[in-house]
């Protein structure tokens, strides 16, 4: 027995009048529910791992609203019903594998029996459109458990917290200056982003070391890999890490150019890809590789294989 | 698909493995605080509001004061500060933890009012020498830690890891600066923030053998009151305000926490009244002797202890239920042996109920330790 990916959908701001984090989110969670041919009442688990968003509200979690907004097991609890429980997971781009990690250990011990994980991100600074590539953008997973399938057996994270500064946000406050009137802000929140030259290669440099220790963990060798499917789709970091690990280019699942930038969407935009292009159906074995601030970088293995 | 499309779970609450295939318990092993030094009485905090507002929140709430940070103190100070406590209390070192989650609402750090990448485990994980953990933090409003602990006890349950600490540095007594600012009378939606107070808890989990620790813990958001308490970054000073439809709030969080406190005590396999003490989320103390009255009628059982601790810390979000419990092992007043419940409730509507008896966690706790 084993988690299984019942669907993928990755989706841009494109087609949506009013591309917030919440509504990307929805609309992302409602195209995988529609492919997945579930319903939202099926899902027992709902985690968000977006991180940029337009209003950056502290609570309620924003799953607690895409589970409204999708329509997911709402009102009172009646005896002999199941609920859905949601939360916000934060590891940057990393957050879809953690997620990942956390509903298929619930999978297999039978506490839910569908997972859903959704992401989105707005671009987080609107002063300088320049200083960050952020393509806004939704994601939505369903994870179920299979009977017969290994699934994802193995992850591992692992953090390299001396390059910890080189990518760095958050909100600062910017008093307003000069004359207020009665009823204007005093100042307002803004995000800030700071990353550093450099980066993008130091993003490779640890995942080419975190994913190879993996696999050595695993006594599995690169050519065991039928397919990765690695976030961030950045040519900076995916082109050096390919190259080094020596992996051909036909066993890489490249996002579709709409989805590149996509950030704590990266995984499944991947994911959507190697669906898509029928590859992910064809791999035995998968390797999910993220890479993000911290700098962290999180792996989970994908068995198609009889468990 | 059919194969994966089995039969739903016949409970509401996502229930954590014990009785679905743990292999192994989990119990609490460690709980850490730190609260800053200094403290806000209720007098000093409404003499400052802009407005005369006559409210008597002392005399509403049961909140005499509360702890709030000084200079150079933030959420990161506050869940480094409790992580390292925590681990006094333990018989682990800082390599032994494996998984590292802080689920705190407020992530200030440095000059961000809220710091968003690097998660702030990876900073709290550094701080406390526990490199080799992997890390990451989540967001569930008030209902954080409880979170927390919910996923490490399935990762323990599993066999997946044997040690994880889950930690929360609460700096939230900005709310309550911003929101003196603004309300003007007792029906002020900001009212709630003037109960807020800052305070770090952090908790050890380890494997135990089958069948003892956690006897159960188990989840839900009722995601159709989602929008009764919401905060977000201010625009009258730095740190963030909340909005609260406290009756309304009040009156779900009792019409529906009572079929899930029963579907918990059922999944256990006890009564109310074997709970020794039970720990709800700290927002007020008439509303938790009312939310009190309505489970003894509805559940016909009493706890034999409901703790209530406003009146020294308020109410200080995510970490209130891990607070309390601290507080009350130091004080020897948890017995070996004793059944304690923890009852989170929080935005979104969360709620969140874990069952466990104490052992030896307590030895380590109070003046004989």
């Amino acid at each position: 027995m084993g988690t299984r990916i019942e669907a993928a959908s990755a989706l841009t701001s494109h087609g949506l009048r009013k591309p917030t984090a919440r509504r990307l989110a929805d609309a992302a969670a409602r195209t995988c529910l529609a492919h997945a041919g579930r319903e939202p009442g099926d899902v027992d688990m709902l985690i968000n791992a977006g991180i940029y968003r337009e209003d950056n509200m502290g609570e309620p979690a924003l799953a607690a609203l895409i589970q409204e907004d999708i329509g997911a097991n709402l009102g009172q609890p009646p005896i002999g019903g199941h609920g859905t429980f949601s939360f916000d997971l934060l590891n940057g781009t990393c957050g879809v594998i953690t997620a990942i990690q956390i509903e298929s250990g619930l999978l297999d011990s039978g506490v839910i029996r569908l997972g859903a994980i959704v992401t989105s991100d707005v671009d987080p600074d609107h002063r300088d459109p320049g200083a960050v590539l952020l393509q806004p953008s939704g994601g939505a997973m369903l994870l179920g458990r299979d009977e017969k399938l290994a699934g994802f057996t193995d992850f591992s994270t692992e953090t390299f917290p001396e390059y910890d500064d080189l990518l760095a946000s958050g909100l600062v406050w910017q008093k307003r200056h000069g004359y207020r009137g009665p009823r204007q802000a005093a100042g307002q929140h803004e995000m800030v982003i700071e990353c550093k030259p450099g980066y993008a290669a130091r993003l490779a440099d640890c995942a080419e070391e975190a994913s190879r220790r993996f696999l050595r963990r695993l006594g599995m060798g690169w050519g065991e890999i039928d397919l990765v499917v690695p976030a961030p789709s950045s040519p900076e970091f995916l082109d050096a890490l390919v190259t080094r690990l020596g992996v051909p280019g036909d066993r890489v699942a490249y996002v579709t150019e709409d989805l590149e930038g996509a950030y704590t969407t990266g995984p499944i935009a991947a994911l959507q890809a190697a669906i898509r292009s029928g590859r992910l159906g064809e791999a035995r074995t998968t390797l999910m590789l993220a890479a993000g601030a911290g700098i962290t970088v999180a792996l989970a293995l994908y068995r198609q294989t009889p468990s | 698909m059919a194969e994966t499309q089995a039969k739903q779970p016949d409970h509401w609450l996502a229930l954590g493995p014990p009785g679905s295939g743990g292999s192994w318990g989990c119990r609490i092993e460690s709980v850490g605080v730190k609260l800053p030094a200094q403290r806000l009485t209720t007098r000093d905090l409404m003499s400052q509001t802009s407005h005369r507002t006559r409210i008597q929140l002392e005399r509403l709430t049961g909140i005499h004061e509360r702890h709030v940070v000084g200079p150079g103190e933030n959420s990161f100070t506050l869940a480094a500060g409790a992580a390292r406590d925590c681990l006094a209390h333990s018989q682990h070192q800082p390599q032994d933890i494996q998984m590292l989650i802080s689920t705190s609402i407020t992530r200030s750090k440095g000059r961000y009012t809220q710091s968003f990448e690097p998660p702030l485990s990876l900073y709290v994980k550094q701080a406390i020498g526990a490199a080799q953990a992997a890390n990451f933090d989540l967001s569930n409003a008030c209902a954080g830690m409880l979170t927390g602990v919910f996923i490490l006890q399935g990762l323990v349950a599993r066999g997946e890891i044997s040690c994880g600490m889950v930690v929360s540095g609460e700096y939230i007594s900005h709310l309550s600066w911003n929101a003196a600012r603004q309300i003007r009378s007792l029906f002020s939606k900001q009212l709630a923030s003037l109960t807020l107070g800052d305070a770090g808890a952090a908790v050890i989990v380890e494997r135990a053998p089958s069948g003892t620790g956690i006897d159960v813990i188990g989840f839900t958001t009722l995601a159709e009151h989602s929008r009764l308490c919401l905060a977000f970054p201010s625009m009258v000073g730095p740190g963030a305000q909340m909005y609260t439809k406290s009756r309304t709030l009040q009156k779900v969080a009792i019409d529906d926490m009572a079929p899930l406190v029963a579907e918990a005590i059922g999944e256990a396999g006890i009564d109310l009244a074997d709970i020794d003490f039970m720990i709800p989320h700290q927002t007020s103390a008439r509303a938790i002797r009312a939310g009190t009255r309505e489970f003894v009628r509805r559940l016909g059982a009493r706890p034999k202890h409901v703790v209530v601790n406003l009146e020294e810390f308020g109410n200080t979000s995510s970490t209130t239920l891990f607070v309390a419990l601290h507080k009350y092992l130091e004080e020897q007043r948890i017995h070996k042996g004793d059944r304690v419940m923890l009852l989170a409730l929080a935005s979104g509507i969360e709620i969140g109920i874990a069952i466990f008896t104490v052992d030896s966690q307590v030895d380590r706790y109070g003046h004989t330790h």
